[in-house]
C-alpha cells in the first residue's frame, strides 16, 4: 500500500493542507469549554456582562472560523483522494494493458477487473477519510486530555485512565471482531456461490429432481452464515454501550476529583464543567476513530492488491538480431513452449516452415496445443527453448505492435465490442473505407446478416455482442480480421459455430483474396482443413505428422484415425 | 407518484408480515429503546447536580463534604449504576436487534432461494443471473440493515427529541426557545445538502457505471486487444470516461462530507446561544420578572443537551434516504418472490414407474413468444426404444423441444405423452426422473468428482462410480486429478477442459441408467477420437432406451431411427438417413457440405 503513495506526488499541498485545517478545526474545538469555562467563572459570579457577550462572540466566532477550515479540508481531501486514485487507476489500466498473456493467465481477468474498480474504490474512501479523520481524532483525544492537565494535574490522570480503558476495549474488540468478520464474509461468499450454482444449473438440478435437496443444502448454509453473523454480532454490540458507561463513570470520577481539588487547591466550578466537556468529546471522538481503522485497514488491504498488481512485470523482452535471408514467412525452429507453473511442456520440438501464401491446417484432439502453437506467431506467449522467425527474424526483436500489425487473428471465443458495427471492423485498419468493410464482410460469410439490419454497418452491437448469436458474432470477427489485409490470417478453431455449408464457402472466399494471406486454420473438422497446402497434426504438444491430407491419410495413423472418426469408413469412397 | 406511495405501502405490509413473528422481539427492543434513552438524558441532569454541589460551597466559602453522607458522592455513584444500567440495556437491545435482522435476512434468502427452484425456466432463462443473485444476496443485505437499524435509529432518535424537549422545558423554558428555534438550522441546512449529495452520488455512479462497463469490456478481453494493438485507444476512452468520473466524484464527496462540519458549526452557534441567554438568567438580567432559578449545574445539563439534541434531528434526515433505500431493496426482492412459479402439479398426477419409454408428440404447438411462432403442429410417434436423432443449422430450435419433453416449458398447444400419459397428469419430478439428459453447456456443482457423479443416483458406491467413468473414459483423467474422485471442482473454478467436464456429465447418465436419454450435443466439446470410443458406450447405453439426440456431426446420428430436419424452428424434413438423402433437399445438402468434395473444388479452381 505504502508504495502506492507515489502517486500522491503532485497532490502534497492538499495532503498536508487538509490535515493541517482539520487540526486547526480541533484545537479551535478544544478551546470552546474554555471560554464556558471563563463565562461560568467570571461573568455569572461578577455580572459582568461585556465579558459574557464577548465569550459568546468568542464562541460563535470559533464556530465560524472552525467551519471555515474544514471546508478547506474536506475540499483538499476529497480532491487529493479522487485525484491520487484516478492516477493509480490509469496507471494500472496502462500497466495491465502492458502484461503478456503469460501473465494474464496468471493474474485472471476478472481479478484484474476488482482491481480496478471495487479495490480502487476502497482506496479512496479510505484516502480520504483518513485525510479528514487521522489528525481530527487523535488531535481532539489527546488535546482534551492535555487541557485537562493544564485545569487540573489530578483531573488529567482520570483523562489517562479513561483513555486507556477506552482504547483497550475499542482496540481490543476491533481486533477481536475483524477475524470474525472474515468468517461471516467467507460464508456469505458460500451462499452467494449457492445462489448462483442453482441459475446456472437450474436445467441439471430439475433433471435430477434435485430442488428439495438443494433446498435443504442452501438452508444449512444461511444457518450457519446467521450463527456467525450473531456471534460477531454480540461482540462488537459490546463497544458502544461499554464506552458509554465508561465515560460516565469517568466523569462521575471526574466531578468527585474535581471536588477533591475544590477543597484543596480551589478548583472552581466552571472549570469542572469544562472537564466534564472534555470528557464528552473523548467518546465520540473515539468511536470515529475506531471506525477510521476499520476503513483503513481495509483500503490497505486493497491497495497491497493493487500494488501487488504493479508488481507483476510484462515478462517479454525485445532482443537484437539481424534479419536472415529466407523465403520462409515463418518458420519454427525446434521451439518448446511450457506455460508459467506447468510442469510439462505445452509443445515440444516443434518444427516446421511456411512460404507466403499458403494454407496450412492444424489438427489434433482437445489440448493437444493447437491453439499454443498459433499464440506463437503473433508472439502472444514467449518459447521456453528455440526460435520462432517472422521473414526471417526472431519475433522477440520486432516491436509487438507492428508484428501483430501483420496479423489478423480470429480467436476462438468470438467477442465484439460496444459500439457500431463500422466501429469494431476498423479495428482491423481503421483506414478501411465502407467499401473495404463490405468486401471483407462478404468474404466472411456475414453480408446477409448485414443486409438484415436497416442501420447497416451503423448497425449498434451492444456489449459483449449481446444482441448477435454466436455464429453471427463469429462471421463479424472474421471480417474483422480481414478488414486489415492481413499477410497472414489466423482462424483458431473460428468456424465451430458455423454450419458446414457456410464454413466452405468461407473457405473457398478465403482462397479467392487477391492479397493472397498466408492462412492458418485451426479445427477440430478434417473437413475444414483437407484442402490446406500442409496440415500439421499435433498431439500432446507434439507434431504426429505434416503434410497434404492424402500423405497424411497413408502416413499418420493420428490423422486417419481423426478422419475416420468423422466420416466412416464405408462412406469415404462414397462422395458421388 | 401516487401508484408509487400504493406501491411502497404494498411493501410495507409484506415486510411487517415478515416481521409479525419477532414481534415479541421487537417490542422487547423498542421498551429497551426507550429506557436507555430516558436514563441516558437523566445522567446530565444528575452531573448538573453534582457541579451544582461545588458551585454552591463556593458561593458559601465552605468546603465540599466528600463522604458517603455529604451531597456528592451518592449522587455520582447513582450516576455510575445508571451508566451501567444504560450499558447493559443498550447492549442487549443490539443484541436483540442483531437476531431480528441476521433472522429476517435468513428467513428472506431461504424463501427466496426456494422460489428459485420451483420458478419456471422461462423465467430463469430470460433474466441475467448476476441480477437474480445480486436480489439474493445484496437486496437483502441492505434492506435488512437499512430497514431495521434505520428504524431502530427513527426510533429512538423521536424518542430522544421528546424526551430531550420535556426535560429541557421541566428545566427552564426560555432557554428550551433558544434551542428550539436554533436547532431547524441544521437540519435545514442538512436537508440542502443531502437533497444535491444525492443528485451528485447519482452522476458520480452512472459515471462510474460507465468507467467500470469500459474497463469490463477492455480487460475481460484483453487478449483480443492485444492482438489488434487496440491498447491505446482504449486508454484514452478510459481516460476520458476516468477524467468524467474524478470530476464528479470529488464533487459529490465533497458536498457528502459538508453535513459533519455544518452540523457541528449549528451546535456551536446553540452552544453560544444557551450560554449567552443561560448565563442572563442566572444573572438575572433577562426577564428579571420571572424571578427564575438558573444555576451553573444546569447550565452546564443545557449545554449537553443541546449537543443531543440537534443530533436526531439530522440522523433522521439521513434515515430517511436509507429506509427509501431499503424500500426499494425490498421491493425487489418480493418482486422476485412474487413471480409465478411453475404451475404445481396436479394433485392426481401420477408418478411414473418402470417407463418403458413410447413418447407421443400430438400437434404439439409451441413458442417462446407470442409474435414469433417457433413449432407449429408437431406429430410424432416414437416408440420404445426408437433413437430420434435432430439435427438443423445452429439456432433452429432444436434445444426447443428438449425444452418440451423434460417440460421446462409447458407446450401451447397439442399435447406431449410418455406412455400414454399427458406428461401434464406426471409429477415433474417422476417424468424427469425418466430422462437422463447431457447438455452441450455443461453444469458442474460445487463438490467432489464423485458427488457430481453421483448426483443422479446419491447412493451408488464408490464401485459403480468407478464403473461408470471408465465407461465413459472419464476414469484415467479422474485418476490424475490432486485428490482423485474426491477433488473438489465447481463449475466457475475450475481446472477441468471443457472435454472434461463434459466427460463428467456423461458419467452422471452413465451411472442413473434412466430409461430414457436426451443427448444435447453431448460430444461437441470431447475431441472425435475419444468420442468415438465414447459412442460405443454410448451405442450399449442407448440399446432399449428411447433416446433423443442432438448434433452437429452427420455421422454420430446416422443410425438414427427417424431424423428431424428443423430449420428456423420448423421441422422441414423427416425420415431416416437413406430416406432423406433420397428426398434430395436440405439434409442433403447439409450432408454433403461436411464432406466438402474434394474433386469438386479442386476442379473449380
Amino acid at each position: 500500500m505504502f508504495k502506492l503513495l507515489r502517486f500522491m506526488r503532485g497532490f502534497r499541498k492538499e495532503c498536508i493542507l487538509s490535515p493541517l485545517f482539520k487540526m486547526l478545526e480541533a484545537v479551535f474545538e478544544l478551546l470552546i469549554p474554555l471560554v464556558v469555562a471563563n463565562i461560568i467563572n467570571e461573568a455569572i459570579p461578577k455580572g459582568n456582562t461585556r465579558n459574557l457577550a464577548f465569550s459568546c462572540g468568542i464562541m460563535a466566532l470559533l464556530g465560524v472560523v472552525g467551519l471555515t477550515c474544514t471546508l478547506f479540508a474536506q475540499y483538499f481531501a476529497a480532491k487529493a483522494s479522487v485525484g491520487f486514485t484516478s492516477k493509480v487507476k490509469r496507471s494500472l489500466f496502462k500497466h495491465v494493458t502492458s502484461l503478456s498473456y503469460t501473465e494474464l493467465d496468471e493474474l485472471g481477468t476478472s481479478t484484474l477487473i476488482t482491481r480496478m474498480t471495487s479495490d480502487a474504490n476502497q482506496v479512496q474512501t479510505g484516502v480520504n477519510l483518513t485525510l479528514r479523520l487521522f489528525m481530527r481524532s487523535p488531535v481532539i483525544v489527546f488535546g482534551a486530555m492535555i487541557m485537562a492537565f493544564f485545569i487540573d494535574l489530578k483531573a488529567g490522570l482520570v483523562f489517562v485512565g479513561a483513555i486507556l480503558i477506552l482504547s483497550l476495549i475499542v482496540f481490543g474488540i476491533m481486533c477481536l471482531t475483524i477475524p470474525l468478520y472474515k468468517n461471516v464474509q467467507g460464508r456469505l461468499d458460500s451462499v452467494l456461490d449457492s445462489t448462483r450454482e442453482n441459475l446456472t444449473g437450474a436445467r441439471v438440478i430439475r433433471a435430477f429432481g434435485l430442488e428439495e435437496k438443494e433446498n435443504i443444502k442452501y438452508r444449512k448454509k444461511t444457518e450457519a452464515l446467521n450463527k456467525a453473523q450473531r456471534v460477531v454480532g454480540r461482540i462488537s454490540a459490546i463497544m458502544n454501550p461499554a464506552t458509554y458507561a465508561i465515560v460516565n463513570i469517568a466523569i462521575s470520577i471526574l466531578v468527585y476529583v474535581g471536588a477533591i481539588q475544590f477543597n484543596v487547591e480551589g478548583l472552581s466550578a466552571g472549570e469542572v464543567v469544562a472537564l466534564y466537556n472534555y470528557m464528552s468529546q473523548i467518546l465520540i471522538e473515539l468511536i470515529k476513530l475506531a471506525n477510521l481503522i476499520i476503513t483503513m485497514t481495509k483500503a490497505i488491504a486493497c491497495g497491497n492488491r493493487i500494488q501487488a498488481v504493479f508488481e507483476v512485470s510484462p515478462s517479454q523482452k525485445t532482443i537484437t538480431q539481424e534479419p536472415i535471408k529466407t523465403d520462409n514467412l515463418i518458420e519454427f525452429k525446434n521451439v518448446y513452449l511450457r506455460y508459467k507453473g506447468s510442469p510439462e511442456y505445452s509443445l515440444e520440438d516443434i518444427s516446421f516452415s511456411v512460404k507466403k501464401g499458403e494454407t496450412i491446417g492444424i489438427i489434433g484432439s482437445t489440448g493437444s496445443g493447437k491453439s499454443s502453437l498459433i499464440n506463437l506467431i503473433g508472439r502472444f506467449y514467449d518459447c521456453e527453448r528455440g526460435q520462432v522467425l517472422y521473414d526471417g527474424l526472431d519475433v522477440r526483436a520486432y516491436d509487438p505492435i507492428i508484428l501483430r500489425d501483420k496479423i489478423g487473428y480470429v480467436p476462438q471465443k468470438a467477442v465484439l465490442f460496444k459500439g457500431s458495427l463500422r466501429q469494431n471492423l476498423l479495428w482491423g485498419d481503421e483506414n478501411a473505407s465502407d467499401d473495404d468493410l463490405i468486401k471483407a464482410i462478404e468474404v466472411s460469410q456475414a453480408k446477409d446478416i448485414l443486409d438484415s439490419k436497416p442501420e447497416g454497418l451503423d448497425f449498434v452491437i451492444e456489449q459483449g455482442g449481446k444482441n448477435l448469436s454466436g455464429g453471427q458474432r463469429q462471421r463479424f470477427t472474421i471480417a474483422r480480421a480481414l478488414v486489415g489485409k492481413p499477410e497472414v490470417l489466423v482462424l483458431d478453431d473460428s468456424s465451430s459455430a458455423l454450419d458446414y455449408l457456410t464454413d466452405s464457402s468461407l473457405r473457398k472466399a478465403l482462397r479467392e483474396l487477391d492479397y493472397k494471406p498466408t492462412v492458418f486454420i485451426v479445427s477440430q473438422r478434417t473437413a475444414s482443413i483437407q484442402h490446406a497446402d500442409k496440415i500439421i497434426v499435433l498431439d500432446d504438444g507434439l507434431i504426429v505428422g505434416i503434410g497434404t491430407h492424402n500423405e497424411l491419410l497413408d502416413s499418420c495413423t493420428v490423422y486417419s484415425e481423426i478422419y475416420s472418426s468423422q466420416f466412416s469408413t464405408n462412406e469415404k469412397g462414397g462422395n458421388n | 407518484m401516487k401508484s408509487k406511495t400504493k406501491l411502497q405501502s404494498g411493501v410495507i405490509k409484506k415486510i411487517l408480515s415478515r416481521l409479525k413473528r419477532y414481534w415479541f422481539l421487537i417490542a422487547l427492543s423498542l421498551l429497551f429503546a426507550v429506557g436507555s434513552v430516558l436514563l441516558s438524558l437523566y445522567i446530565p441532569i444528575r452531573v448538573g447536580n453534582a457541579i451544582d454541589v461545588i458551585a454552591d460551597c463556593f458561593n458559601l466559602k465552605i468546603s465540599v463534604d466528600l463522604g458517603i453522607n455529604g451531597k456528592i458522592l451518592p449522587i455520582l455513584i447513582e450516576i455510575g449504576i445508571v451508566a451501567i444500567i444504560i450499558g447493559i440495556l443498550q447492549w442487549i437491545m443490539n443484541s436483540i436487534n442483531n437476531k431480528i435482522t441476521y433472522n429476517v435476512t435468513r428467513d428472506i434468502r431461504n424463501d427466496a432461494f426456494s422460489k428459485l427452484e420451483s420458478l419456471p425456466l422461462k423465467y430463469i432463462d430470460s433474466h441475467p443471473y448476476g441480477e437474480m443473485v445480486s436480489r439474493i444476496i445484496t437486496d437483502v443485505d441492505q434492506f435488512t440493515d437499512g430497514l431495521l437499524m434505520g428504524f431502530t435509529q427513527l426510533f429512538t432518535g423521536i424518542v430522544t427529541i421528546i424526551a430531550t424537549f420535556v426535560f429541557m422545558i421541566y428545566l427552564n423554558w426560555v432557554i428550551t426557545i433558544v434551542v428550539v428555534v436554533l436547532t431547524p438550522l441544521s437540519l435545514f441546512i442538512a436537508a440542502f445538502i443531502s437533497k444535491n449529495t444525492f443528485k451528485l452520488f447519482k452522476k458520480q455512479s452512472q459515471k462510474r457505471g460507465k468507467e467500470t462497463g469500459i474497463i469490463d469490456e477492455c480487460i475481460g478481453n484483453l487478449k483480443v486487444v492485444k492482438a489488434f494493438n487496440h491498447e491505446d485507444e482504449f486508454y484514452d476512452e478510459f481516460e476520458k470516461a476516468d477524467k468524467e468520473l474524478e470530476k464528479a466524484s470529488t464533487k459529490a464527496i465533497f458536498f457528502s462530507s459538508l453535513v459533519n462540519p455544518t452540523t457541528r458549526f449549528v451546535n456551536a452557534l446553540i452552544y453560544a446561544g444557551v450560554a449567552l441567554v443561560g448565563a442572563l438568567i442566572s444573572m438575572n438580567l433577562l426577564l428579571p420578572g420571572l424571578s427564575m432559578v438558573f444555576t451553573v449545574g444546569m447550565l452546564s445539563t443545557f449545554l449537553s443537551y443541546a449537543n443531543q439534541f440537534a443530533k436526531p434531528f439530522n440522523e433522521i434526515s439521513g434515515v430517511v434516504t436509507e429506509l427509501q433505500n431499503a424500500l426499494a431493496c425490498a421491493g425487489r426482492v418480493f418482486e422476485l418472490m412474487e413471480e409465478e412459479s411453475e404451475m404445481p402439479d396436479k394433485s392426481d398426477a401420477i408418478s411414473l414407474k418402470n417407463v418403458t419409454g413410447n413418447v407421443t408428440l400430438d400437434n404439439v404447438e409451441f413458442s417462446y413468444s407470442e409474435d414469433k411462432e417457433l413449432i407449429k403442429d408437431l406429430s410424432l410417434d416414437v416408440k420404445a426404444g426408437m433413437r430420434v436423432a435432430i439435427v438443423g443449422p445452429t439456432g433452429c430450435g432444436k434445444t426447443t423441444l428438449i425444452n418440451l419433453l423434460m417440460r421446462f416449458y409447458d407446450v401451447n398447444d397439442g399435447s406431449i405423452l410418455v406412455d400414454s400419459h399427458d406428461i401434464r397428469d406426471i409429477t415433474r419430478h417422476s417424468l424427469r426422473e425418466g430422462y437422463g439428459m447431457v447438455l452441450q453447456e455443461t453444469w458442474l456443482q460445487n463438490g467432489t468428482v464423485k458427488d457430481n457423479i453421483k448426483m443422479g443416483k446419491p447412493d451408488a458406491s464408490d464401485e459403480e462410480v468407478i464403473s461408470a467413468s471408465k465407461a465413459c473414459h472419464a476414469h484415467s483423467f479422474i485418476k490424475r486429478l490432486p485428490l482423485g474422485y474426491d477433488t473438489v471442482i465447481s463449475d466457475e473454478n475450475c481446472s477441468l477442459s471443457q472435454g472434461q467436464r463434459q466427460l463428467l456429465c456423461i458419467a452422471r447418465i452413465m451411472l442413473a441408467l434412466p430409461p430414457m436419454l436426451i443427448l444435447d450435443e453431448a460430444t461437441s466439446s470431447i475431441d472425435t477420437r475419444t468420442e468415438i470410443k465414447i459412442q460405443n458406450a454410448f451405442a450399449t447405453l442407448m440399446q432399449g432406451r428411447t433416446s433423443f439426440i442432438v448434433a452437429h456431426r452427420l455421422s454420430t446420428i446416422k443410425e438414427a431411427d427417424i431424423i428431424l430436419v428443423m430449420n428456423k424452428g420448423k421441422i422441414i424434413e423427416m425420415g431416416n438417413h437413406n430416406e432423406l438423402l433420397n428426398k434430395n433437399g436440405f439434409y442433403k445438402r447439409l450432408y454433403e457440405s461436411q464432406f466438402d468434395f474434394t474433386d469438386k473444388e479442386t476442379t473449380e479452381d
